[in-house]
């Protein structure tokens, strides 16, 4: 079988916490 | 205070230490059950420990009317290979690039392979690393070797 990447992955983001230190 | 304790997550995230970042991420929560970026760090490291599951379980359970977790419910689903459900999940998305990307893989996996390719076509102009894998994977699989 082709590889296939999780490029859908990438978009798995933590949100900014600057202005919640 | 909280401060200290998003502190504290923020520097196990830089440092990848996603376990101890999702038990600070519950002491947040112990004060504020509400807090949308507590809720949003402890989704998100759970994913990143491999822990798809208990993402879910923490999506399902959260009853924020303002964080649309539509994305990651969604990647949780296609993880555990409910592609249908996880589909269903996508519709509420617009046509960003990770909610194209995420469809496409989705219907890779369901042999979709029209609908599939169609998708990275459109995503050509859109400058994502490695697309041209997903891409070739999708034409060889759908017998379009020779595009
Ligand atoms: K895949």
């Amino acid at each position: 079988n082709p590889i296939v990447i999780d490029l859908a992955y990438n978009y798995i983001d933590f949100p900014s916490l600057e202005n919640r230190m | 205070p909280i401060e200290d304790l998003f502190s504290t997550l923020n520097r196990h995230i830089e440092q990848s230490e996603f376990e101890k970042a999702v038990k600070v991420a519950d002491q947040v929560l112990s004060i504020a059950p509400a807090d949308e970026d507590a809720i949003r760090c402890k989704v998100v490291a759970l994913i990143k420990a491999d822990n798809i599951d208990g993402a879910l379980s923490v999506i399902k359970l959260s009853q924020s009317p303002t964080v649309d977790f539509s994305y990651f419910k969604a990647y949780c689903l296609y993880r555990l290979n409910k592609l249908n459900e996880a589909l269903e999940s996508l519709k509420s998305q617009e046509n960003n690039p990770a909610a194209m990307l995420l469809k496409s893989q989705i219907l890779y996996r369901l042999g979709e392979l029209d609908a599939c390719v169609d998708i990275y076509r459109k995503l050509q102009k859109s400058n994502i690393d490695s697309l041209e894998i997903n891409f070739v994977a999708g034409l060889i699989s759908a017998g379009k070797a020779s595009e």
